[in-house]
């Protein structure tokens, strides 16, 4: 790829990129959010046209009118959603929308079919049951199916988005594993990713982007995991805000949750006999590879899904379950992990947005009637006091940046005057600056007595504003650290589950 | 150039001026009478409307540039109705025809309101110095086109989508299985209702019910030819309704019960224009012409055509009165001693199916 | 290419003229059709004008057609505000009726000041009843209200149908010949007639006088209530809504069931204010539940403007019946219909879209422009 240009209206998302892969290796994109990775794989299927600049695959310039083409030229794509259809068996997937010599005419031939999709999953060690539906499979299991997909179709190029975000450490690995296979036989595997561990431990080499440039490309085993930081962000990686310990004996513990057992959404277990206590201005990280319970976690606390066994307390007073008013009214203020839509209304202002939970009480709405003059001057004064930058109270949240959105969210959570709060990657997509004040406020929440549940995926994260770690594996609490005692690797084989 | 111009000033005085605009209409010395009708289907359905519009095209041609007529169609029923009536009223109708039961309430209030326009209304009951009532025995040529139904049914097991479970149309579905049970002893009229005057779709799916049921000839009720259409795709004899449908599915016409309404309109028209017009009840027949069948199908063999030809200038002379005793209900129980016929009264609310009709004179 | 972009901001001005614009663009559209068949456009237009809203009594007239439509079009707007798609308001609006009816025939003797508000009431409650069975199977089992909502309609019109040409129902008049011969409902006692409101020479029936203190009323529901906050939060976010704590099945039974009491009033106002009779041709004939769904959308769903477009839609309908004639067929006049509705919501989308020429993206390999990269 040379020279590639793409525009979004006030954005210019891909800039002068060049970019090259070669046949046999795997070859890292690395970037952070919105640093221009998925708009570049998107032009390279065909999902996009470029507004300048030129494709070339084994020397021939191309133009790809649609994902067609692109499938065609011999690029796969595995999204970071998967695009399967749920309903239909592993071997229907493979064949949907394609056409090849095992049609004849209309009929699909299952046999013929399955077998070769057998055969594709043991060439490449990924053992899934072609005649399986979609809906029956695990995620890690989902993600084989469209791997193979794209090896039906004959890719000879696969580009793979953040494949390893919902996955396991072992599916990982695997994952891995099936990727040098396919390297050696010569094909190009292109790995788009924003962990640096993981980057530095399957890549050839790595392109770095960042705010849609090209920084650099570089070979993995001459380069280092610091170096690559600095190339992504642009500086040195360095977070000022730091947690003042607290002594957590001398406070009354807050949220304590006793042998606390949650079904997931599709009914498996999600949690089992969680125990864990958050003391008053104390902050506790979750760490934990995604998938694991966090988000079930933060919503039993939360009132947003029930009990099947245990009980959450907040301040001694044991919490209806599956009732996100009582959790409102026990002053638990929650900022969710899916902000836009689940934490603010999107379409409603950011005035509506800022009394989302007080507007069912006086003053707000005396005697059931809302008073729009004090909405207004409500929202007039949070803006103020969180430093909220938009066109004004009646602006629709959803045009807001993600930083603004996190902002009016962590306003009306902290300006109820919760007894806890439960963050769930409150600093995710967020630039640098954004993500310093969200994790000020959180300091000063703490400060002021709040007990703060911090789950994130990130364990720098946690490693600078927690006073204690629990670690999250397969819905159980591996074990629970001082931060001051933390050892990374040790943290490292709990989120493994091998502890 | 001219009407480019044209258009650009009616643009202009239409959104700008046109909400205050009135015209006022020329009064010529020589106007031509206006008569107007009142349809609650649509002028070209092949059916009901239709045969009422085929009347009022009649008048134009037999009256001349003397009369003017106009029509407005799919009309529901209601207080609609009335402003349309005020509508015609206003842009100087003398006459005004309604076709349709459900209009009745709504022309006997403008009746009342207009007492120099004539309103004439198409079955129903209500009657003014101003406001008549006029129907035909569609039963007369519904017993015509049940004899051709059973010449034509081999197993004797004739079908019939149905409109409404209402006298009207019960004794039209008795006198089909009286007729066709003389040219097919012991033929049976197996019933489907509808629920509606004029529904292509339902009508449609109504037939091809009856015909998946194994019925070898089908006849209808209904304003719309699709029980035809139905009956055309697995080559079934088919007998319609209204109008002379067979252009439908000329192969396997029959015939059917037709509608004239032509020389009744020309009549009344030509009465409230020369000042004779006066209220009344009118119940057409196959004597006066106003009921009658259509030609017949290619099918129809000669001997049938000749036998039920016979019936019908019996029927005309009144020789022959098809509601006439000995008559069976449906268990079998004699419901009309030998030799009585039955009244006017009696016919007129008809609630029970002859002998040999399948289903209920109850709906469902 | 062209390419669609929503407005971040809806300039004032653009709200004055769009409509003006649209009206325009209506009225030379329709021209060169009309022109095309044969017939004046400027007394076309005058005519439809004249005889839908500005000729004597042409304007009483637009009311007995805006009334149900007023009623139904804030049915569906109290609903689609939710994001909720009652399609049903058809059969609620029947079942309205049958409830009014059926009460005004069991009070046949009592006076119009206890006839009429029982009426009222139990139009309100049929509607909302009927309307609430789609609204619970949504919210407990999770069922397309949209589905069940429209089937309902036809079950709606089965049973006024069987009530009166089916079966010996109460509703139904068995005590005359006439009635065995020709089917209907029993007449109301002229106590059960709704009073019809002279305002300047204009008679503005009672239905609608009942439904502009509803439009307000839902107005001043959606603007300023908890009940409208939390509506219009789920409205927004089904997720949103229960992470705020909001009961979202509650509301979503109490919303359809709002909706159909609208409804449930635009069926009594039918039989109270015009019918004075359970008509259940003349009911289906009008599909005033569908048309409100119109209504609502061309209003963007404010309850004032329903008002408006309802008055527009009942004079465009009594105008357009006005229009049609032997040499006018029809299916012209609801082509004018549709092109001035066309124009409307044409219009309604410039409010809010741009629209942009432009080249299609990828086209372009000039070096010119990479000159003008990173500006933005």
């Amino acid at each position: 790829m040379r020279g590639i240009t793409k525009r979004f209206p006030g954005v210019v998302a891909n800039e002068q990129v060049d970019f090259e892969a070669l046949e046999g290796e795997i070859h890292a994109l690395l970037g952070e959010n919105g640093a221009g990775k998925s708009t570049l794989s998107n032009i390279l299927t065909g999902l996009y046209r470029p507004d300048e600049g030129e494709i070339l695959v084994r020397g021939n310039p191309v133009a790809f009118h649609s994902p067609r083409d692109a499938i065609e030229a011999g690029i796969g794509m595995v999204h970071q959603h998967f695009r399967l259809a749920a309903s239909f068996t592993v071997a229907e997937n493979l064949v949907l929308g394609h056409r090849d010599a095992a049609d004849r005419g209309f009929l699909l031939e299952p046999r013929v079919i399955q077998g070769r999709v057998a055969e594709l999953a043991r060439r490449y060690r990924m053992p899934v049951d072609p005649g399986a539906r979609v809906w029956q499979l695990s995620v890690g299991e989902q993600q084989r199916v469209e791997i193979l997909k794209a090896l039906y179709r004959g890719a000879r190029i696969l580009i793979l988005d953040e494949p390893t975000s919902l996955l396991t450490p072992q599916e990982s690995k695997n994952l891995f594993e099936t990727l040098r296979l396919m390297v050696a036989e010569g094909r190009t595997v292109i790995f788009i990713s924003h962990k640096l561990e993981e980057v530095m431990a399957v890549s050839t080499r790595v392109t770095v982007l960042r705010q849609g440039k090209l920084i650099g490309t570089v070979l993995t085993k001459e380069t280092n995991p610091r170096q690559l930081a600095r190339m992504m962000v642009g500086r040195d990686v360095v977070f000022t805000q730091k947690k003042e310990a607290v002594a957590q004996t001398e406070r009354d513990v807050v949220l304590d949750l006793r042998g606390v057992t949650a079904l997931s959404d599709l009914g498996t277990l999600a949690l089992q006999k969680v125990d864990l206590t958050v003391h008053a201005g104390e902050i506790v990280g979750i760490a934990g590879v995604a998938g694991n319970g966090q988000r079930e976690l933060a919503e039993v606390i939360t009132g947003m899904r029930r009990l099947t066994s245990g009980t959450v307390s907040i301040a001694g007073r044991a919490m209806r379950s599956g009732d996100p008013l009582a959790a409102i009214q026990q002053s638990v203020s929650h900022v969710p992990e899916d902000r836009m839509g689940t934490g603010v209304a999107p379409s409603l202002s950011i005035a509506d947005n800022l009394v989302l939970k007080s507007y069912r009480r006086a003053p707000i709405s005396p005697q059931g009637w809302l008073r729009a003059g004090r909405i207004r001057a409500n929202a007039v004064d949070l803006m103020r006091r969180f430093n909220i930058s938009a066109p004004g109270p009646q602006t629709p949240t959803r045009l807001l940046s993600g930083g603004n959105v996190q902002k009016v969210l962590l306003a009306r959570e902290l300006s109820s005057r919760p007894k806890v709060l439960v963050a769930a990657s409150p600093t995710r997509g967020l630039d640098v600056a954004a993500t310093d004040a969200v994790r000020g406020l959180l300091l000063e929440a703490a400060a002021r007595g709040v007990a703060i549940l911090l789950i994130s995926e990130d364990l720098d994260e946690i490693l600078a504003l927690a006073d204690r770690i629990a670690v999250l594996y397969g819905g159980r609490i591996m074990g629970v650290v001082e931060r001051q005692k933390a050892v990374v690797e040790e943290l490292g084989l709990m989120m493994a589950g091998a502890a | 150039m001219k009407k480019p111009v044209r258009l650009a000033a009616t643009m202009l005085a239409a959104a700008v001026l046109g909400a205050c605009g009135t015209t006022n209409s020329t009064t010529s010395t020589s106007q031509p009478f206006k008569a107007a009708w009142i349809y609650v289907g649509t002028a070209g359905d092949h059916g009901w409307t239709q045969a009422h519009d085929d009347g009022r095209k009649l008048v134009e041609q037999q009256l001349g540039t003397g009369v003017k007529t106009t029509f407005k169609e799919n009309v529901p029923e209601g207080p609609q109705v009335e402003q349309v009536v005020e509508d015609l009223v206003r842009d100087g109708n003398k006459i005004i025809f309604a076709t349709s039961f459900g209009f009745q309430d709504a022309m006997a209030n403008e009746a009342a309101k207009h007492p120099d326009v004539k309103f004439e209304q198409a079955t129903g009951f209500k009657t003014a110095s101003n406001l008549a009532e006029y129907f035909g025995a569609a039963e007369d040529a519904d017993y015509l086109t049940g004899m051709a139904l059973g010449a034509a049914s081999k197993k004797g097991k004739i079908g019939f989508v149905a409109p409404f479970p209402i006298p009207e149309v019960i004794r039209e579905i008795n006198a089909v299985a009286l007729g066709a049970q003389t040219t097919h002893p012991g033929a049976t009229v197996q019933v489907v209702w509808t629920n509606t005057w004029f529904d292509p779709t339902k009508e449609k799916q109504a037939a091809q019910s009856l015909l998946s049921r194994g019925v070898d000839a089908i006849g209808q009720g209904q304003d719309s030819p699709a029980t035809g259409e139905a009956a055309k795709a697995v080559g079934v004899k088919w007998s319609g309704y209204d109008s002379d449908q067979s252009n439908v599915a000329p192969d396997i016409w029959l015939t059917g019960t037709v509608y004239h309404w032509g020389p009744y309109y020309v009549k009344r028209v030509k009465e409230a224009m020369n000042g004779s017009w006066k209220t009344g009840s009118y119940y057409g027949n196959i004597g006066d012409g106003m009921i009658d069948i259509a030609p017949f199908g290619q099918s129809v063999q000669q001997s049938v055509r000749d036998q039920i030809n016979a019936k019908k200038e019996a029927l005309k002379s009144g020789s022959f009165y098809e509601f006439t005793g000995p008559l069976k209900d449906q268990s079998g129980a004699v419901k009309i001693a030998a030799g009585t016929k039955m009244t006017l009264a009696q016919i007129l609310s008809m609630d029970w199916f002859v002998q040999g009709v399948i289903g209920s004179p109850k709906g469902g | 290419m062209i390419r669609i972009e929503r407005r971040l901001r809806e300039s004032r001005w653009l709200v004055v003229a769009v409509p003006i614009g649209s009206l325009i663009g209506a009225v030379i559209l329709s021209s060169i059709i009309l022109l095309a068949t044969g017939h004046d456009p400027l007394a076309t237009w005058q005519r439809l004008l004249e005889r839908g809203f500005f000729s004597e009594g042409a304007f009483s007239a637009t009311l007995v057609q805006a009334t149900p439509l007023l009623l139904t079009g804030l049915a569906a707007a109290a609903a689609f505000r939710m994001q909720t798609w009652n399609i049903g308001a058809e059969g609620q609006l029947y079942l309205g009726a049958v409830g009014a009816s059926g009460i005004a025939i069991a009070l046949q003797s009592q006076s119009a000041a206890l006839v009429i508000p029982a009426m009222v009431l139990a139009g309100l409650v049929t509607g909302a009843a009927w309307a609430a069975i789609p609204g619970a199977l949504r919210a407990f089992f999770r069922t397309n209200e949209i589905i069940t909502s429209l089937m309902l309609n036809y079950v709606g019109g089965l049973l006024i149908t069987y009530l009166i040409f089916d079966s010996h129902s109460y509703w139904r008049e068995l005590s005359t010949f006439t009635s065995r011969v020709f089917p209907q409902g029993k007449y109301l006692s002229p106590s059960a007639a709704w009073p019809s409101l002279q305002i300047a020479g204009i008679g503005v029936p009672f239905g609608f006088f009942i439904g502009m203190f509803a439009a307000a009323g839902l107005w001043m529901l959606y603007r300023s209530t908890r009940f409208g906050f939390e509506a219009r939060v789920i409205g927004d976010s089904r997720s949103a809504a229960h992470y705020a704590g909001i009961r979202t099945r509650r509301k979503i039974v109490a919303v359809m069931a709002l909706s159909g009491a609208f409804a449930g009033l635009g069926g009594a106002s039918e039989i109270g204010d015009f019918r004075h009779v359970l008509d259940p041709r003349g009911l289906q004939q009008a599909s005033f539940g569908y048309g409100g769904i119109v209504v609502a959308a061309l209003a963007r769903l404010n309850p004032f403007a329903v008002i408006v477009v309802a008055l527009l839609l009942g004079g465009l309908s009594n105008g357009g019946f006005s229009l049609q004639g032997a040499d006018f067929p029809a299916g012209l006049v609801g082509t004018l219909q549709g092109l001035i509705l066309f124009c409307a919501l044409a219009g309604e989308l410039l409010v809010h879209y741009k629209i942009r020429l432009g080249r299609p993206a990828g086209v372009s390999h000039k070096p010119a422009d990479a000159a003008r990269v990173g500006a933005a």
